[in-house]
């Protein structure tokens, strides 16, 4: 009745506290239909509170959720029409693949013949056919993750939650059902809502993440509004790999801010937020955003440089790490296109880069 | 070694003179079985001594399952405290309990007293000296015993399972019967075995509780040894109820298994 939108999930102003702990603190979002959201977070950060609200296991401490417009609080989880994997291997432990995947349609009393096909295009989607009559015990950890999930669509469900159901498998194989995940969201144009604390995950899969810090949403937005466009540092530095170089604020005009350096090396960064002039701030510069070079960069640009001698060097196949030391006594990592110019050991070189691929942030506050 | 040594002490040489005495007195042969199966008075021990234990298997599992269930889901605390008083009514001494038993249920008893006073009842139930009264009483000794081996398998059971299966539509009832139960049933198997075969042989109770007219067979063993010196018939009635345990264990091994080795 309230929405004219097309959004498949509303949640508004959610907290949940256990006791002391606030797991979830005032947060809002809105999930588009068919949209693929990733809330990203680091261990305890009120994650897996936030889904479990959505699907029906908790009861919030006020807020409300809405799926489809409809307020969802008083609906018990087997009433809400969503699909679920989770971070434990949850299969049956007494029912054969095939029965584990048949049981959601088996209990809402569907006809034999209409579970039967439904089971074998599931089986067939997560690429598992030949396993139909094994128990749960006699398949790898990312067998039973892969029928938990047919289990989860098979009843098509309006939502589908996945609460880190990846953590468990090693790297290969992670990727390989990622992959597996994202096709079948694409065929399957379900609205999914995801959970991890891999940032690289949260990047390659999700159409929108949320960052999830200490019971908030520090962001939300795609992958690349996160990594181009953090809102705080707290976000610049969880979301891909980042240099913090901590100076002080010199002055700030038109969203450009200077910043002194512990060594008196002045640099200058974007900024939205208001600093203010004399406090500890913090510049962010992506390493492979650094590029080497022999002198130092002209003033005339809006070219940029530091200087530092390098102290190790890591080759990682499509790229080069270096780690350089300042005169600041702060090390900075820079990586660069492994073709590119090599740096030796103990090199000493000028590191430019764009002032639009610098951003200053305050200082966090020293995070828990 | 030495366990070899003790067991052949005190568990073959024990055994096997019992079975001499039960083949030799009064006379060589299988007599006192042929008496004991054949006799309609020893077949109604015989039948007591099962219906009483089923009886009091069945009520115990279907009293024990939801504390164990509520021991499994509890706070911890709750449960301990919960736990702790299951614990202590086991460590009670057995008289004592049985005593208190009697108290309850006598004729002049708290609650005959009580539906009389209500005005729900005019003569005293006859609550006590009959197979009721120690299907009662055992009910409640033997409850410990089916709920620890639930307790323990319960616990085990994930409780994402059940709420995986929430979430796929099944309801509080379906999750109990294709979910809970099923994967309850090794802990259900071990409880249910222990009170069955502890109570085929259960002596204290059924004595104190029971009345002369419907024996059980531990009774039945000790009256015949003790009063009437017939060695030979109870020998055979304890080898009788020996080779039952047996059979219920080994249906036990088949269906459950020992150990947890698939
Ligand atoms: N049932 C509970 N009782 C008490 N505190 C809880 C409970 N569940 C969660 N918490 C607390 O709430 C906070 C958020 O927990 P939550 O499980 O949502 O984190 P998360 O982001 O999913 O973390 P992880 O990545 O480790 O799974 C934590 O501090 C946690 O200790
Ligand atoms: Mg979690």
């Amino acid at each position: 009745m309230t929405s004219l939108t097309k959004n498949a999930v509303e949640i508004h102003h959610l907290v949940k506290r256990f006791g002391q702990v606030t797991a979830v603190d005032d947060v809002s979002l809105s999930v588009a239909d068919g949209e693929f959201l990733t809330f990203l977070g680091s261990s305890g950060s009120g994650k897996t509170s936030t889904l479990f609200i959505v699907a029906g296991f908790e009861d919030p401490t006020s807020g409300s959720v809405e799926i489809d417009g409809r307020s969802v609080l008083s609906v018990p989880p087997n009433e809400r029409n969503i699909g679920m994997v989770f971070q434990r291997y949850t299969l049956f432990p007494n029912m054969s693949v095939r029965d584990n995947i048949a049981f959601p349609l088996s209990v809402r009393g569907r006809p034999q013949n209409e579970i039967d096909r439904a089971v074998a295009e599931m089986l067939d989607m997560v690429r598992l056919g030949s396993y139909a009559g094994r128990r749960p015990s006699e398949l790898s950890g990312g067998q039973q993750q892969r029928v938990a999930l047919a289990r989860a669509l098979v009843y098509r469900p309006r939502l589908l939650l996945m609460d880190e159901p990846l953590a468990a498998l090693d790297k290969r194989l992670r990727e390989d059902i990622q992959q597996e995940i994202r096709r079948i969201h694409r065929e399957l144009g379900v609205t999914i809502l995801y959970v991890t604390h891999d940032q690289e995950e949260a990047l390659r899969m999700s159409d929108r993440i949320a960052v999830f810090s200490h019971g908030k949403i520090a962001q939300i937005g795609s992958g690349s509004d996160l990594y181009e466009r953090p809102a705080n540092g707290f976000v610049a530095s969880f979301v891909g790999n980042s240099n913090m170089l901590r100076g002080r604020l010199r002055g700030v005009s038109e969203r450009m801010a200077s910043v002194e350096l512990a060594d008196g090396t002045v640099l200058h960064g974007l900024s939205d937020a208001n600093l203010i002039h004399g406090t500890q701030v913090e510049i962010m510069v992506r390493p492979e955003r650094l590029i080497p070079s022999s002198s130092r960069a002209g003033d005339l640009t809006s070219l940029q440089s530091v200087e530092g001698t390098v102290i190790d060097v890591s080759y990682l196949g499509e790229a080069v790490q270096y780690e350089i030391a300042t005169r600041w006594q702060q090390n900075i990592v820079v990586r660069n296109d492994s073709r590119a110019s090599g740096l030796e050991l103990g090199a000493s070189a000028h590191f430019s880069f764009h002032v639009h691929d610098a951003l200053v942030f305050p200082t966090q506050p020293s995070a828990s | 070694m030495p366990a070899l040594v003790f067991l052949f002490l005190f568990l073959v040489l024990p055994l096997s003179s019992l079975f001499l005495v039960s083949v030799t007195e009064p006379s060589l042969g299988l007599g006192n079985y042929a008496k004991l199966l054949g006799d309609a008075a020893y077949g109604r021990v015989l039948f007591n001594t099962f219906f009483v234990a089923g009886v009091v298997t069945c009520v115990t599992l279907v009293i024990g399952y939801p504390v164990a269930w509520l021991l499994a889901i509890l706070p911890a605390r709750t449960a301990h405290l919960l736990m702790a008083a299951i614990l202590l009514s086991m460590w009670t001494n057995l008289l004592a309990r049985t005593y208190g038993w009697m108290v309850l249920l006598q004729r002049t008893g708290i609650i005959n007293r009580t539906l009389i006073d209500l005005g729900l009842i005019n003569e005293p139930l006859p609550l006590i000296n009959n197979l009721f009264g120690v299907t009662i009483g055992m009910t409640y000794i033997m409850l410990p015993y089916v709920i620890l081996p639930l307790h323990a398998t319960l616990s085990g059971i994930d409780p994402a399972i059940m709420q995986a299966a929430a979430i796929t539509g099944a309801k509080p009832r379906q999750i109990f019967w294709r979910i809970l139960l099923p994967l309850s049933l090794p802990g259900i198997g071990a409880g249910c075995l222990m009170v069955f075969v502890m109570a085929l042989g259960y002596y204290v109770t059924p004595a104190l509780l029971g009345g002369t007219a419907n024996m059980m067979l531990a009774e039945m063993i000790a009256q015949q040894v003790q009063s009437l010196l017939n060695w030979g018939l109870g020998s055979a009635a304890a080898f009788i109820l020996l080779a039952v345990t047996l059979v219920f264990f080994a249906i036990y091994v088949r269906v459950v298994g020992l150990g947890k080795r698939s």
